[in-house]
Protein backbone atom coordinates (compact mmCIF):
# COMPACT_ATOMS: atom_id res chain seq x y z
CA UNK A 1 0.00 0.00 0.00
CA UNK A 2 3.11 2.35 1.08
CA UNK A 3 4.18 1.58 -1.77
CA UNK A 4 1.76 1.90 -4.32
CA UNK A 5 1.68 5.55 -2.75
CA UNK A 6 4.80 6.22 -3.26
CA UNK A 7 4.90 5.89 -7.05
CA UNK A 8 1.93 7.65 -7.31
CA UNK A 9 3.54 10.58 -5.64
CA UNK A 10 6.18 10.33 -7.62
CA UNK A 11 4.24 10.10 -10.84
CA UNK A 12 2.43 12.84 -10.01
CA UNK A 13 5.52 14.73 -9.09
CA UNK A 14 7.15 13.92 -12.60
CA UNK A 15 3.91 15.26 -14.21
CA UNK A 16 4.09 18.64 -12.63
CA UNK A 17 7.78 18.95 -13.61
CA UNK A 18 6.85 17.93 -16.89
CA UNK A 19 4.19 20.85 -16.62
CA UNK A 20 6.33 23.44 -15.79
CA UNK A 21 9.14 22.95 -18.09
CA UNK A 22 6.11 22.93 -21.15
CA UNK A 23 4.73 25.65 -19.93
CA UNK A 24 8.28 27.44 -19.48
CA UNK A 25 9.53 26.06 -22.66
CA UNK A 26 6.50 27.20 -24.69
CA UNK A 27 5.88 30.84 -23.17
CA UNK A 28 5.75 33.41 -26.13
CA UNK A 29 7.40 35.73 -25.68
CA UNK A 30 7.18 39.30 -27.95
CA UNK A 31 9.96 40.95 -29.33
CA UNK A 32 10.32 44.16 -30.93
CA UNK A 33 13.72 44.86 -32.84
CA UNK A 34 14.17 48.57 -33.74
CA UNK A 35 17.02 49.73 -35.94
CA UNK A 36 16.30 53.49 -34.43
CA UNK A 37 17.93 56.46 -33.16
CA UNK A 38 17.98 56.21 -28.94
CA UNK A 39 19.18 57.92 -26.27
CA UNK A 40 20.40 56.16 -22.94
CA UNK A 41 22.00 57.84 -20.13
CA UNK A 42 22.67 60.98 -22.08
CA UNK A 43 24.30 59.08 -24.68
CA UNK A 44 22.51 59.04 -28.41
CA UNK A 45 23.26 55.91 -30.07
CA UNK A 46 22.15 56.47 -34.01
CA UNK A 47 20.99 54.06 -36.91
CA UNK A 48 23.35 54.34 -39.55
CA UNK A 49 22.77 51.01 -41.47
CA UNK A 50 20.39 48.28 -42.56
CA UNK A 51 20.73 45.17 -40.98
CA UNK A 52 19.86 41.50 -41.25
CA UNK A 53 18.37 39.99 -38.28
CA UNK A 54 18.66 35.98 -37.09
CA UNK A 55 16.76 35.33 -33.52
CA UNK A 56 17.57 31.87 -32.48
CA UNK A 57 19.38 31.20 -35.70
CA UNK A 58 15.77 31.74 -37.37
CA UNK A 59 16.09 34.43 -40.69
CA UNK A 60 14.32 37.46 -40.07
CA UNK A 61 13.72 40.21 -42.56
CA UNK A 62 16.33 42.74 -43.31
CA UNK A 63 15.80 45.99 -40.83
CA UNK A 64 16.43 49.57 -42.66
CA UNK A 65 16.93 52.30 -40.33
CA UNK A 66 14.25 53.82 -38.24
CA UNK A 67 12.63 50.40 -39.14
CA UNK A 68 11.20 48.10 -36.29
CA UNK A 69 10.87 44.14 -36.76
CA UNK A 70 8.42 41.86 -35.03
CA UNK A 71 8.83 38.02 -34.26
CA UNK A 72 7.84 36.08 -31.49
CA UNK A 73 10.22 33.69 -30.08
CA UNK A 74 9.22 30.18 -26.76
CA UNK A 75 11.43 29.84 -23.86
CA UNK A 76 14.00 31.57 -22.03
CA UNK A 77 17.57 31.40 -23.40
CA UNK A 78 17.66 33.29 -26.88
CA UNK A 79 20.77 34.76 -29.68
CA UNK A 80 20.56 37.50 -31.73
CA UNK A 81 22.91 37.86 -34.46
CA UNK A 82 22.80 40.57 -36.99
CA UNK A 83 24.49 41.57 -40.06
CA UNK A 84 25.11 44.82 -41.92
CA UNK A 85 23.99 46.23 -44.87
CA UNK A 86 26.04 47.90 -47.23
CA UNK A 87 24.84 48.91 -50.63
CA UNK A 88 22.18 45.95 -50.28
CA UNK A 89 24.68 43.80 -49.91
CA UNK A 90 25.53 41.50 -46.32
CA UNK A 91 29.40 43.39 -45.26
CA UNK A 92 30.26 40.31 -43.25
CA UNK A 93 30.36 42.76 -39.93
CA UNK A 94 28.19 40.67 -37.49
CA UNK A 95 27.13 40.82 -33.66
CA UNK A 96 26.17 38.40 -31.49
CA UNK A 97 24.16 38.88 -28.14
CA UNK A 98 22.43 36.09 -25.81
CA UNK A 99 19.35 37.15 -23.56
CA UNK A 100 17.72 35.11 -21.25
CA UNK A 101 13.87 35.97 -20.38
CA UNK A 102 11.93 35.51 -17.19
CA UNK A 103 8.34 34.09 -17.67
CA UNK A 104 6.48 37.43 -16.76
CA UNK A 105 8.63 39.37 -19.77
CA UNK A 106 5.67 39.50 -22.76
CA UNK A 107 7.23 41.94 -24.67
CA UNK A 108 11.14 42.71 -25.18
CA UNK A 109 12.53 45.99 -27.27
CA UNK A 110 16.28 45.61 -28.82
CA UNK A 111 17.61 48.41 -29.92
CA UNK A 112 20.02 47.52 -32.56
CA UNK A 113 22.06 51.08 -32.54
CA UNK A 114 22.42 50.10 -28.84
CA UNK A 115 23.13 46.84 -28.96
CA UNK A 116 25.91 47.17 -31.71
CA UNK A 117 27.56 49.68 -29.36
CA UNK A 118 27.20 47.75 -26.57
CA UNK A 119 25.04 49.92 -24.39
CA UNK A 120 23.99 48.22 -21.20
CA UNK A 121 20.22 49.16 -21.94
CA UNK A 122 20.19 47.53 -25.12
CA UNK A 123 17.19 45.51 -24.10
CA UNK A 124 14.34 46.72 -22.65
CA UNK A 125 11.84 43.86 -21.07
CA UNK A 126 8.19 44.82 -20.09
CA UNK A 127 6.43 42.79 -17.84
CA UNK A 128 3.11 41.52 -18.04
CA UNK B 1 -32.92 -29.89 -53.94
CA UNK B 2 -29.66 -29.31 -52.41
CA UNK B 3 -29.34 -26.18 -55.06
CA UNK B 4 -32.59 -24.61 -53.61
CA UNK B 5 -31.18 -24.81 -49.97
CA UNK B 6 -27.88 -23.46 -51.22
CA UNK B 7 -29.64 -20.78 -52.82
CA UNK B 8 -31.80 -19.90 -49.97
CA UNK B 9 -28.77 -19.56 -47.60
CA UNK B 10 -27.23 -17.88 -50.06
CA UNK B 11 -30.29 -14.98 -50.30
CA UNK B 12 -31.11 -15.62 -46.46
CA UNK B 13 -26.86 -14.62 -45.81
CA UNK B 14 -27.01 -11.24 -48.23
CA UNK B 15 -30.60 -10.00 -46.91
CA UNK B 16 -28.76 -10.25 -43.24
CA UNK B 17 -25.68 -8.52 -44.65
CA UNK B 18 -28.09 -5.91 -46.02
CA UNK B 19 -30.11 -5.26 -42.84
CA UNK B 20 -26.77 -5.03 -40.65
CA UNK B 21 -25.65 -2.31 -43.18
CA UNK B 22 -28.54 -0.63 -44.26
CA UNK B 23 -27.52 3.19 -43.12
CA UNK B 24 -23.44 2.99 -44.62
CA UNK B 25 -25.21 1.19 -47.80
CA UNK B 26 -27.70 4.40 -47.28
CA UNK B 27 -25.03 6.87 -46.99
CA UNK B 28 -23.52 5.15 -49.68
CA UNK B 29 -25.78 5.28 -52.58
CA UNK B 30 -26.81 8.94 -51.67
CA UNK B 31 -22.52 9.66 -51.87
CA UNK B 32 -23.10 7.61 -55.31
CA UNK B 33 -25.46 10.44 -56.66
CA UNK B 34 -24.20 13.48 -55.01
CA UNK B 35 -20.22 13.28 -55.65
CA UNK B 36 -21.48 13.94 -59.47
CA UNK B 37 -24.02 16.76 -58.79
CA UNK B 38 -21.81 18.73 -56.42
CA UNK B 39 -18.92 19.23 -59.27
CA UNK B 40 -16.25 18.71 -56.89
CA UNK B 41 -12.98 17.74 -58.13
CA UNK B 42 -12.02 14.16 -56.83
CA UNK B 43 -8.75 15.84 -55.42
CA UNK B 44 -10.57 17.99 -53.62
CA UNK B 45 -13.02 15.17 -52.40
CA UNK B 46 -9.80 13.62 -50.80
CA UNK B 47 -8.01 16.76 -49.46
CA UNK B 48 -10.92 16.87 -47.26
CA UNK B 49 -12.09 13.71 -46.18
CA UNK B 50 -8.47 12.99 -45.17
CA UNK B 51 -8.31 16.53 -43.17
CA UNK B 52 -11.41 15.63 -41.79
CA UNK B 53 -10.68 11.97 -41.07
CA UNK B 54 -7.51 13.22 -39.23
CA UNK B 55 -9.56 15.61 -37.14
CA UNK B 56 -12.44 13.76 -36.39
CA UNK B 57 -11.44 9.80 -36.00
CA UNK B 58 -9.75 9.81 -32.63
CA UNK B 59 -13.08 11.24 -31.46
CA UNK B 60 -15.04 8.95 -33.65
CA UNK B 61 -12.91 6.20 -31.52
CA UNK B 62 -13.67 7.18 -27.86
CA UNK B 63 -16.69 5.71 -28.26
CA UNK B 64 -16.22 2.76 -29.04
CA UNK B 65 -15.29 1.40 -25.39
CA UNK B 66 -18.28 1.96 -23.50
CA UNK B 67 -20.10 0.28 -26.31
CA UNK B 68 -18.19 -2.70 -25.17
CA UNK B 69 -19.55 -2.40 -22.00
CA UNK B 70 -22.93 -1.93 -22.94
CA UNK B 71 -23.55 1.34 -22.19
CA UNK B 72 -24.95 2.07 -25.97
CA UNK B 73 -23.68 5.14 -27.12
CA UNK B 74 -21.39 7.76 -25.41
CA UNK B 75 -23.56 11.15 -25.38
CA UNK B 76 -21.10 12.31 -22.19
CA UNK B 77 -18.00 12.62 -24.32
CA UNK B 78 -19.36 16.15 -24.55
CA UNK B 79 -17.64 16.06 -20.82
CA UNK B 80 -14.51 15.59 -22.55
CA UNK B 81 -14.71 17.86 -24.96
CA UNK B 82 -15.52 20.47 -22.61
CA UNK B 83 -12.09 19.79 -20.33
CA UNK B 84 -10.19 19.97 -23.32
CA UNK B 85 -11.80 23.34 -24.04
CA UNK B 86 -11.12 24.86 -20.40
CA UNK B 87 -7.67 23.67 -20.86
CA UNK B 88 -7.14 25.53 -24.04
CA UNK B 89 -8.51 28.68 -22.73
CA UNK B 90 -5.97 28.69 -19.50
CA UNK B 91 -2.55 27.74 -22.60
CA UNK B 92 -4.22 30.81 -24.76
CA UNK B 93 -4.29 32.87 -21.98
CA UNK B 94 -1.00 32.14 -20.43
CA UNK B 95 0.34 32.21 -23.82
CA UNK B 96 1.62 29.08 -24.31
CA UNK B 97 2.52 28.06 -27.81
CA UNK B 98 3.54 25.15 -29.99
CA UNK B 99 3.66 21.47 -29.57
CA UNK B 100 4.60 22.30 -25.44
CA UNK B 101 1.13 24.38 -25.54
CA UNK B 102 -0.77 21.00 -27.29
CA UNK B 103 1.16 18.88 -24.38
CA UNK B 104 0.11 21.33 -21.81
CA UNK B 105 -3.37 21.48 -22.89
CA UNK B 106 -3.23 17.86 -22.84
CA UNK B 107 -2.01 17.43 -19.38
CA UNK B 108 -4.23 19.80 -17.70
CA UNK B 109 -6.98 18.69 -18.99
CA UNK B 110 -6.58 15.06 -18.34
CA UNK B 111 -7.73 15.18 -14.26
CA UNK B 112 -10.75 17.16 -15.74
CA UNK B 113 -11.61 14.60 -17.91
CA UNK B 114 -10.91 11.94 -15.08
CA UNK B 115 -13.38 13.86 -12.76
CA UNK B 116 -16.23 14.40 -14.89
CA UNK B 117 -15.77 10.81 -16.71
CA UNK B 118 -15.96 9.56 -12.91
CA UNK B 119 -18.93 11.44 -12.49
CA UNK B 120 -20.64 10.57 -15.68
CA UNK B 121 -20.05 6.86 -14.48
CA UNK B 122 -21.62 7.61 -11.23
CA UNK B 123 -24.75 9.18 -12.82
CA UNK B 124 -24.60 6.65 -15.63
CA UNK B 125 -24.86 3.44 -13.31
CA UNK B 126 -27.86 5.03 -11.60
CA UNK B 127 -29.39 5.11 -14.90
CA UNK B 128 -29.05 1.96 -15.93
CA UNK B 129 -30.51 0.19 -19.24
CA UNK B 130 -31.54 4.31 -20.34
CA UNK B 131 -27.45 5.26 -20.19
CA UNK B 132 -27.90 7.25 -24.07
CA UNK B 133 -30.47 9.26 -23.01
CA UNK B 134 -29.06 10.25 -19.52
CA UNK B 135 -25.65 10.54 -20.96
CA UNK B 136 -27.43 13.26 -23.53
CA UNK B 137 -28.97 15.42 -20.67
CA UNK B 138 -25.96 14.89 -18.34
CA UNK B 139 -24.25 16.56 -21.29
CA UNK B 140 -26.85 19.39 -21.22
CA UNK B 141 -26.46 20.14 -17.71
CA UNK B 142 -22.22 20.07 -17.19
CA UNK B 143 -22.83 22.43 -20.07
CA UNK B 144 -24.39 24.53 -17.23
CA UNK B 145 -21.95 24.00 -14.98
CA UNK B 146 -19.47 25.26 -17.49
CA UNK B 147 -20.92 28.17 -18.75
CA UNK B 148 -21.08 29.52 -15.23
CA UNK B 149 -17.13 28.77 -15.16
CA UNK B 150 -16.42 30.11 -18.12
CA UNK B 151 -18.80 33.04 -17.87
CA UNK B 152 -18.12 33.90 -14.61
CA UNK B 153 -15.47 32.31 -12.35
CA UNK B 154 -12.69 32.71 -14.97
CA UNK B 155 -11.42 36.21 -14.99
CA UNK B 156 -13.00 36.85 -11.44
CA UNK B 157 -12.27 34.19 -9.17
CA UNK B 158 -9.40 32.60 -11.51
CA UNK B 159 -7.27 35.08 -13.14
CA UNK B 160 -7.22 35.80 -16.90
CA UNK B 161 -4.66 38.31 -18.02
CA UNK B 162 -4.80 38.13 -21.25
CA UNK B 163 -7.39 40.91 -22.58
CA UNK B 164 -7.89 39.41 -26.20
CA UNK B 165 -9.91 36.25 -24.70
CA UNK B 166 -11.49 38.29 -21.67
CA UNK B 167 -14.75 40.01 -21.99
CA UNK B 168 -14.67 43.61 -21.37
CA UNK B 169 -16.87 43.57 -18.65
CA UNK B 170 -13.52 42.10 -17.17
CA UNK B 171 -14.61 38.55 -16.07
CA UNK B 172 -15.56 35.73 -18.61
CA UNK B 173 -13.99 35.06 -21.63
CA UNK B 174 -15.00 36.19 -24.98
CA UNK B 175 -17.04 33.71 -27.67
CA UNK B 176 -14.45 32.98 -29.97
CA UNK B 177 -10.89 32.16 -29.31
CA UNK B 178 -8.09 32.62 -32.40
CA UNK B 179 -5.87 29.68 -31.69
CA UNK B 180 -2.89 30.39 -33.37
CA UNK B 181 -0.36 29.73 -31.43
CA UNK B 182 -1.19 25.96 -31.74
CA UNK B 183 -2.87 26.23 -34.79
CA UNK B 184 -2.32 23.15 -37.02
CA UNK B 185 0.95 21.73 -35.08
CA UNK B 186 0.19 18.20 -34.56
CA UNK B 187 -1.08 18.54 -38.57
CA UNK B 188 2.62 19.80 -38.96
CA UNK B 189 4.93 18.50 -37.67
CA UNK B 190 5.18 15.07 -39.20
CA UNK B 191 3.60 15.71 -42.61
CA UNK B 192 3.81 15.27 -46.08
CA UNK B 193 2.18 16.37 -49.86
CA UNK B 194 0.88 13.68 -52.40
CA UNK B 195 -0.21 15.45 -55.52
CA UNK B 196 -2.00 18.20 -53.60
CA UNK B 197 -3.28 16.38 -50.66
CA UNK B 198 -1.33 17.01 -47.55
CA UNK B 199 -1.12 13.72 -45.31
CA UNK B 200 -0.42 14.35 -41.39
CA UNK B 201 1.34 11.81 -40.55
CA UNK B 202 2.18 12.21 -37.37
CA UNK B 203 -2.33 12.76 -36.47
CA UNK B 204 -2.27 9.33 -38.35
CA UNK B 205 0.19 7.26 -36.32
CA UNK B 206 -1.36 8.89 -32.74
CA UNK B 207 -4.69 7.02 -34.77
CA UNK B 208 -3.03 3.90 -35.33
CA UNK B 209 -1.69 4.25 -32.30
CA UNK B 210 -4.86 4.45 -30.48
CA UNK B 211 -6.54 1.57 -32.86
CA UNK B 212 -3.80 -0.90 -31.37
CA UNK B 213 -4.42 0.39 -28.06
CA UNK B 214 -8.05 -0.49 -28.38
CA UNK B 215 -7.28 -3.73 -30.10
CA UNK B 216 -4.60 -4.73 -27.05
CA UNK B 217 -6.81 -3.49 -24.28
CA UNK B 218 -9.80 -6.00 -25.28
CA UNK B 219 -7.47 -8.60 -25.17
CA UNK B 220 -6.55 -7.68 -21.44
CA UNK B 221 -7.82 -8.63 -17.79
CA UNK B 222 -10.01 -5.54 -17.51
CA UNK B 223 -11.07 -5.93 -21.86
CA UNK B 224 -12.44 -8.97 -21.17
CA UNK B 225 -14.27 -7.72 -17.70
CA UNK B 226 -15.77 -5.16 -20.02
CA UNK B 227 -16.89 -7.11 -22.31
CA UNK B 228 -18.70 -9.46 -20.11
CA UNK B 229 -20.25 -6.65 -18.34
CA UNK B 230 -21.64 -5.69 -21.77
CA UNK B 231 -23.11 -9.02 -22.49
CA UNK B 232 -24.95 -9.37 -19.22
CA UNK B 233 -24.61 -7.41 -15.88
CA UNK B 234 -26.00 -10.00 -13.87
CA UNK B 235 -23.70 -13.23 -14.98
CA UNK B 236 -20.63 -10.63 -14.31
CA UNK B 237 -21.72 -9.57 -11.26
CA UNK B 238 -22.33 -13.81 -10.44
CA UNK B 239 -18.49 -13.88 -11.68
CA UNK B 240 -17.37 -11.94 -9.34
CA UNK B 241 -17.13 -8.80 -11.43
CA UNK B 242 -17.61 -5.10 -10.01
CA UNK B 243 -20.13 -3.96 -12.42
CA UNK B 244 -19.95 -0.72 -11.41
CA UNK B 245 -16.90 -0.32 -11.23
CA UNK B 246 -16.48 -1.64 -14.48
CA UNK B 247 -18.85 0.65 -16.33
CA UNK B 248 -17.45 4.00 -14.51
CA UNK B 249 -14.06 2.88 -15.90
CA UNK B 250 -15.11 2.50 -19.62
CA UNK B 251 -16.68 5.50 -19.46
CA UNK B 252 -13.52 7.19 -17.66
CA UNK B 253 -11.35 5.89 -20.48
CA UNK B 254 -13.76 7.61 -23.55
CA UNK B 255 -14.06 10.67 -21.40
CA UNK B 256 -10.53 11.17 -21.67
CA UNK B 257 -9.95 9.57 -25.27
CA UNK B 258 -12.93 12.36 -26.36
CA UNK B 259 -10.86 15.10 -24.06
CA UNK B 260 -7.71 14.22 -26.57
CA UNK B 261 -9.37 13.97 -29.60
CA UNK B 262 -11.11 17.40 -29.35
CA UNK B 263 -7.88 18.80 -28.48
CA UNK B 264 -6.56 17.38 -32.09
CA UNK B 265 -9.67 19.05 -33.75
CA UNK B 266 -9.53 22.34 -32.55
CA UNK B 267 -5.45 22.27 -33.21
CA UNK B 268 -6.53 21.26 -36.43
CA UNK B 269 -9.40 24.24 -36.54
CA UNK B 270 -7.70 26.86 -34.83
CA UNK B 271 -10.85 28.48 -33.61
CA UNK B 272 -12.37 27.70 -30.57
CA UNK B 273 -16.08 29.13 -30.49
CA UNK B 274 -15.94 28.95 -26.28
CA UNK B 275 -19.95 28.31 -25.69
CA UNK B 276 -20.34 26.39 -28.79
CA UNK B 277 -17.47 23.94 -29.77
CA UNK B 278 -18.13 20.93 -27.88
CA UNK B 279 -22.20 20.55 -27.82
CA UNK B 280 -22.70 18.83 -31.47
CA UNK B 281 -19.13 16.74 -30.63
CA UNK B 282 -21.59 14.07 -29.16
CA UNK B 283 -24.23 14.19 -32.09
CA UNK B 284 -21.98 14.55 -34.87
CA UNK B 285 -19.46 11.74 -33.49
CA UNK B 286 -21.92 9.34 -32.41
CA UNK B 287 -23.43 9.91 -36.23
CA UNK B 288 -20.32 8.80 -37.79
CA UNK B 289 -19.76 5.20 -35.90
CA UNK B 290 -23.47 5.01 -36.61
CA UNK B 291 -22.63 5.68 -40.51
CA UNK B 292 -19.97 3.27 -40.75
CA UNK B 293 -22.28 0.44 -39.53
CA UNK B 294 -22.19 0.26 -35.89
CA UNK B 295 -24.97 -0.15 -33.40
CA UNK B 296 -26.01 0.82 -29.66
CA UNK B 297 -24.76 -2.88 -29.08
CA UNK B 298 -21.30 -3.14 -31.03
CA UNK B 299 -19.22 -0.83 -32.16
CA UNK B 300 -15.09 -1.30 -33.49
CA UNK B 301 -12.14 0.62 -35.46
CA UNK B 302 -14.04 -0.67 -39.14
CA UNK B 303 -16.54 1.27 -38.40
CA UNK B 304 -15.00 4.36 -36.69
CA UNK B 305 -12.88 4.07 -40.26
CA UNK B 306 -15.94 3.66 -42.43
CA UNK B 307 -18.05 6.04 -40.84
CA UNK B 308 -15.73 8.87 -40.76
CA UNK B 309 -14.52 8.75 -44.67
CA UNK B 310 -18.57 8.10 -45.49
CA UNK B 311 -20.00 11.15 -43.01
CA UNK B 312 -17.32 13.37 -44.15
CA UNK B 313 -17.63 12.61 -47.33
CA UNK B 314 -21.34 13.53 -47.29
CA UNK B 315 -20.47 16.65 -44.99
CA UNK B 316 -18.28 17.56 -48.06
CA UNK B 317 -20.61 17.12 -51.05
CA UNK B 318 -23.63 17.44 -49.33
CA UNK B 319 -23.75 21.93 -49.37
CA UNK B 320 -22.82 21.91 -53.40
CA UNK B 321 -25.18 19.10 -54.27
CA UNK B 322 -28.09 20.50 -52.48
CA UNK B 323 -27.42 23.65 -54.64
CA UNK B 324 -26.72 22.06 -57.86
CA UNK B 325 -30.09 20.12 -57.19
CA UNK B 326 -32.13 23.01 -55.71
CA UNK B 327 -30.35 26.07 -56.13
CA UNK B 328 -29.71 26.72 -52.79
CA UNK B 329 -26.52 25.22 -50.80
CA UNK B 330 -28.32 26.04 -47.42
CA UNK B 331 -30.81 22.58 -48.16
CA UNK B 332 -27.60 20.63 -48.24
CA UNK B 333 -26.62 22.39 -45.09
CA UNK B 334 -29.93 21.07 -43.45
CA UNK B 335 -29.53 17.83 -45.25
CA UNK B 336 -26.09 16.62 -43.02
CA UNK B 337 -27.70 17.82 -40.01
CA UNK B 338 -30.69 16.24 -40.69
CA UNK B 339 -28.93 12.73 -41.81
CA UNK B 340 -26.94 13.47 -38.40
CA UNK B 341 -29.71 13.20 -36.34
CA UNK B 342 -31.74 11.29 -38.50
CA UNK B 343 -29.26 8.11 -38.15
CA UNK B 344 -29.31 8.34 -34.55
CA UNK B 345 -33.04 7.82 -34.74
CA UNK B 346 -32.93 5.22 -37.29
CA UNK B 347 -30.13 3.13 -35.13
CA UNK B 348 -32.33 3.05 -32.21
CA UNK B 349 -35.51 2.19 -33.75
CA UNK B 350 -33.64 -0.38 -35.01
CA UNK B 351 -32.50 -1.02 -32.10
CA UNK B 352 -35.44 -1.34 -30.17
CA UNK B 353 -37.51 -3.23 -33.18
CA UNK B 354 -34.89 -6.05 -32.60
CA UNK B 355 -34.82 -6.06 -28.98
CA UNK B 356 -38.65 -6.75 -29.44
CA UNK B 357 -38.41 -9.25 -31.89
CA UNK B 358 -35.78 -11.18 -29.33
CA UNK B 359 -37.74 -10.84 -26.65
CA UNK B 360 -40.96 -12.54 -28.67
CA UNK B 361 -39.14 -15.43 -29.90
CA UNK B 362 -37.94 -15.56 -26.23
CA UNK B 363 -41.49 -15.86 -25.53
CA UNK B 364 -42.25 -18.71 -27.81
CA UNK B 365 -39.05 -20.61 -26.92
CA UNK B 366 -40.63 -20.55 -23.27
CA UNK B 367 -43.90 -20.60 -24.61
CA UNK B 368 -42.40 -24.50 -26.34
CA UNK B 369 -40.75 -24.92 -23.38
CA UNK B 370 -43.56 -25.47 -21.00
Amino acid sequence: MTKQIIIRIIFISLLLILGIFLYISGKEHTIFIDNKEITLNDTTYRANSDYKVWIDNKELKVIKKGERGLTKVTGTNHKIMVEKISDKVLTGEKHEMRFRLKMNEKIIIINLPAMINNADEWLIKQIN
Amino acid sequence: MRNNNLTKRSVGKIINVLLNNTVPIVILLILVFAIPLSNLSGTFIIREIVTRLSRNLFLILSLIIPVLAGMGMNFSIVLGAMSAQIAIIFITDWGIIGIQGVLLAILISTPIAILLGFFAGIILNKAKGKEMVTGFMLSFFVNGIYQIFVLFIMGSLIPISNSEILLDKGYGIRNTINLIGIRQVLDNLIAFDIKGVRIPILLFLIIGLLCIFIIWFKKTKLGHEINTVGQDNDISAYMGINVGKIRILSIVISTILACYGQIIFLQNIGTLTVYDSHIQVGVFTIAAILVGGASVTSANIGNAIIGAILFHAMFVVSPLAGKTLIGNAQIGEYFRVFISYGVIAFSLAVYAWRERIEEKRDEITKGNEI
